[in-house]
């Protein structure tokens, strides 16, 4: 165990080094933080943004750059924004909870109705049951996540007053994200339930369940489900991993303070520390999540356990 | 028994009244204003951002030495009176008395020689805002209610500077003792409104300032949230939940949703920001001065203004709005004349069919139309373009400086000062970023003569000098000076809509 756990830290620090190095350097490409700081008027002159470059630290080599970011991150220290130089762990801390909670209600919803409603499809395959909710799996996927999330808005906060339209205010600002957000996931994992179920109902031992006279819902729930519970595990784990970074046109539409808009924010201001630093913690999370799902395994399957 | 039915009422008197807590919830406590503003600047501090989205918050927090409000109007500020000495070298400020900051220290000369040694100094070497500010040499104290402002040359515009930005005034104990770092995240000015709370990419609260100079703001508090997305900002606006959407937030597209609304109003100024299509006087046919002419005649620019700005933006002559001193009402523009287009595009010797390239800023959703609509006029008269659309940061870091773009490129400017000084050098004198093509010496000239003079009626004179020259030559194709949009809830009273977004709030009540 201590072998397995040892090389997947490895593996998680030569993730974590790749990506930041691919992304910090395409970020300085193109553009200028030290240009956009002068965006709202004002001459500009070759010394002033030579200043402002230094007191940066754009100035420098990329590589030197970059092996003083990996430094910081030794002590934790991302460093600071180039907008108002608030500490980027402050940001990020901020932000993170935010994004996460938001990530966490949405798979919980969408997992919730996926389940049910595949087996459902599965076991009715082919009859009107499955056919609808196939469709309406089609037009989850169809409709655009900010399309349907303006269309709420106007229904809920214009119309009807019930719901805040943007902001984390409250328990109730969670309700019409969370729901944009867990439709779409929903619309893909009530198919893919659907097609581990389906597969899984082939199996033998199910004729012989069946013959043994235990009821449907044990059949299903407690042997069917158990069977293809890995593949399934497997994806909802790579998709959380997703969703923390995929959330963005969520978190702008319902002006969600989370991971997706500060890193948003930050390409657009080429904000290279915050970044930098969302980019890490976002991929130090997704290394964690699927060592998670690998461990869940062991606990689903015991064959593996013996491994 | 007894017990659980005393245990039972006091259980449903507390679900009762948290329902009605959850219920009720009022939109506003009496007295509160709620802002909705794109940007949040990340640092209260004045020396480090230009960004409008500071000044529209951080005008209550701090003041300068002088104010200039919504009519732009240089009035006093902290400084009651203030006389121009050896040639406009050097000025001496009477300061106010009885001023105290958010934290109470006492305003006095201490204070301003400390905002200015700061600002020139170290920490203003880490800032955009020292650029604007380089004229001043030093702060010399007199007493503790004068100080002399040592000028290394005269600069005309300097006094409406001192109005905003990184002239402000700063406390000098807070700072010292606190810490910069502590003061970007809790500001403490002399201001109307006191700071509360800030939570970054949320919000920054404020409480009323009772002490103030100018009088007690009439409101109690005064939040301003920070969103970015202009159909949020306006459903926030539509919900009741945001009072005043400040500029550049409303793209001309939702002024109907907003019209259409009878709880909300739109209140419209002309801003400072104007676009131009400027031209390439280097590569390919724009070159000719007769094709760029020929361009500027296809263009009719007054029914551009007319149908795709709504009325909310005004035609342009040169690179500057009808505000900005050196404004010249009499030049005038070429006219929209497609004939004599084609017949200057013939002279020139230019194939029917010729190809030219538009960048613009691909977020820029009214250029966009803009430019989409130029593009039909120049079809009209044998041209072909295609329209570039380039990420801001690319277009302003990578394009335009260095000298790559198409034959016509967006320039966008916006200067708070509202003077052509401040826009025209930066655009046309040679070596400057923004101009990367044109080398001209008489040009060159004009520019710098400007610069030093004090006689105001002496250097409006050389500015329009400059407009007539730069149109003489069509180095760009003038669009627009777009309308600094407010989003107002009929709630709000006493609401005077500022042109820089430099918004001052204890005038405002709401019902």
């Amino acid at each position: 165990m201590a072998g397995f756990l040892i090389k997947r830290l490895l593996q998680a620090i030569f993730v974590v080094i790749a990506i930041t190095l691919l992304v910090s350097f395409a970020i300085r490409l193109t553009g200028d933080p030290a240009v956009m700081m002068f965006q709202g008027g004002g001459s500009m002159t070759e010394d002033d943004l030579a200043r402002i470059r230094t007191a940066l630290g754009t100035d420098q080599p990329f590589l030197v750059q970059y092996f003083s970011f990996l430094k910081g991150l030794l002590t934790l220290n991302f460093g600071r924004s180039f907008t108002g130089s608030t500490p980027v762990s402050q940001l990020i801390a901020n932000a993170l909870p935010a994004t996460l909670l938001l990530a966490f209600i949405s798979m919980v919803v969408s997992i919730a109705i996926s389940i049910p409603l595949g087996i459902k499809a599965a076991t009715a395959r082919g009859k009107a049951a499955d056919q609808i909710i196939r469709v309406l799996s089609l037009l989850g996927l169809s409709f655009p996540n900010f399309w349907l999330a303006l269309m709420m808005v106007l229904l809920f906060s214009i119309t009807l007053g019930w719901l805040p339209p943007s902001g984390m205010v409250g328990i109730s600002s969670y309700v019409m994200p969370a729901v944009t957000m867990g439709v779409i996931l929903t619309a893909t994992n009530v198919r893919l339930v659907r097609t581990a179920m389906l597969e899984t109902l082939q199996s033998q031992y199910i004729m012989v369940a069946r013959a043994k006279g235990l009821s449907e819902i044990k059949v299903l729930y407690k042997h069917a489900l158990r069977n293809c519970a890995i593949p399934l595990i497997t994806y909802f784990g790579i998709q959380f991993g997703g969703l923390l970074g995929g959330i963005v046109v969520i978190e702008r539409v319902f002006n969600w303070p989370g991971l997706g808009t500060l890193a948003f924010d930050a390409v657009g201001a080429r904000d290279y520390p915050v970044l930098q630093g969302v980019i890490t913690v976002l991929a130090l999370f997704i290394v964690g999540v699927n060592l998670l799902v690998d461990i869940a395994y062991g606990l689903v399957d015991p064959r593996i356990r013996t491994e | 028994m007894k017990r659980m039915k005393w245990g039972l009422k006091i259980a449903l008197t507390a679900l009762v009244m948290s329902s009605v807590a959850i219920t009720a919830a009022p939109a506003f406590a009496a007295g509160k204003l709620t802002v909705s503003s794109s940007q949040d600047p990340g640092s209260w501090d004045p020396i480090d951002t230009f960004l409008v989205a500071w000044a529209a918050v951080s005008t209550n927090i701090f003041d300068g030495l002088t104010y200039r409000g919504p009519d732009l109007k240089l009035v006093p500020g902290l400084a009651e009176s203030w006389e121009e000495l050896d040639q406009g070298k050097r000025i001496r400020f009477k300061l106010r008395h009885n001023v105290k900051f958010h934290d109470g220290e006492p305003f006095n000369a201490e204070a301003v020689k400390f905002t200015f040694d700061r600002l020139l100094g170290e920490q203003g070497a880490k800032g955009p805002q020292r650029s604007n500010y380089t004229a001043i040499e030093s702060i010399d104290i007199i007493d503790d209610y004068t100080v002399d402002m040592k000028l290394k040359t005269p600069d005309p515009v300097l006094l409406t500077k001192l109005a905003g930005y990184g002239a402000m005034i700063v406390p000098p104990k807070y700072i010292k003792e606190k810490g910069e770092d502590y003061f970007n995240l809790n500001p403490v000015g002399t201001g109307a409104f006191k700071f509360v709370s800030y939570t970054p990419k949320v919000n920054i609260k404020l409480d009323a300032n009772p002490d103030y100079w100018g009088g007690a703001p009439k409101l109690s508090e005064l939040e301003y949230r920070f969103i970015s997305e202009p159909a949020t900002a306006v459903a926030e606006l539509q919900a009741g939940r945001v009072d005043i959407v400040i500029p550049p937030t409303i793209p001309i597209g939702m002024l109907p949703v907003i019209q259409g609304d009878s709880k909300l109003e739109i209140a419209s100024v002309p801003g400072p920001t104007v676009d131009s299509l400027r031209f390439n006087t280097r590569d390919g046919i724009t070159a000719d001065p007769r094709v760029r002419k020929a361009i500027i005649m296809a263009v009719d620019r007054d029914t551009i203004v007319k149908s795709i700005l709504a009325g909310q933006g005004t035609e342009i002559v040169s690179f500057q709005n009808s505000l900005s001193f050196g404004y010249d009402a009499d030049l005038k523009p070429l006219p929209y004349d497609p004939a004599g287009a084609k017949k200057l595009l013939a002279e020139a010797g230019v194939k029917p069919g010729a190809a030219l390239q538009i960048d613009i800023r691909g977020n820029d959703a009214t250029m966009n139309e803009v430019a989409q609509v130029v593009a039909s006029y120049l079809q009209m008269v044998g041209l072909t373009a295609t329209i570039k659309p380039y990420e801001t940061n690319v277009l302003l870091n990578d394009i335009i400086p260095q000298g790559k773009t198409g034959a016509m490129f967006q320039q966008k400017w916006g200067g708070w000062t509202f003077d052509y000084d401040n826009t025209a050098y930066s655009m046309y004198h040679s070596g400057e970023k923004w101009n990367p093509y044109e080398k001209d010496a008489a040009l060159d000239k004009l520019l710098e003569s400007q610069r030093p003079l004090t006689d105001r009626a002496e250097r409006e004179k050389v500015l329009k000098e400059i407009g007539k020259y730069v149109a003489d030559k069509a180095l760009e194709l003038p669009l627009y000076n777009s309308n600094a949009i407010y989003g107002v809830s009929k709630r709000v009273k006493g609401f005077v809509p500022a042109p820089d977004t430099r918004i001052k709030l204890n005038e405002v009540t709401v019902d």
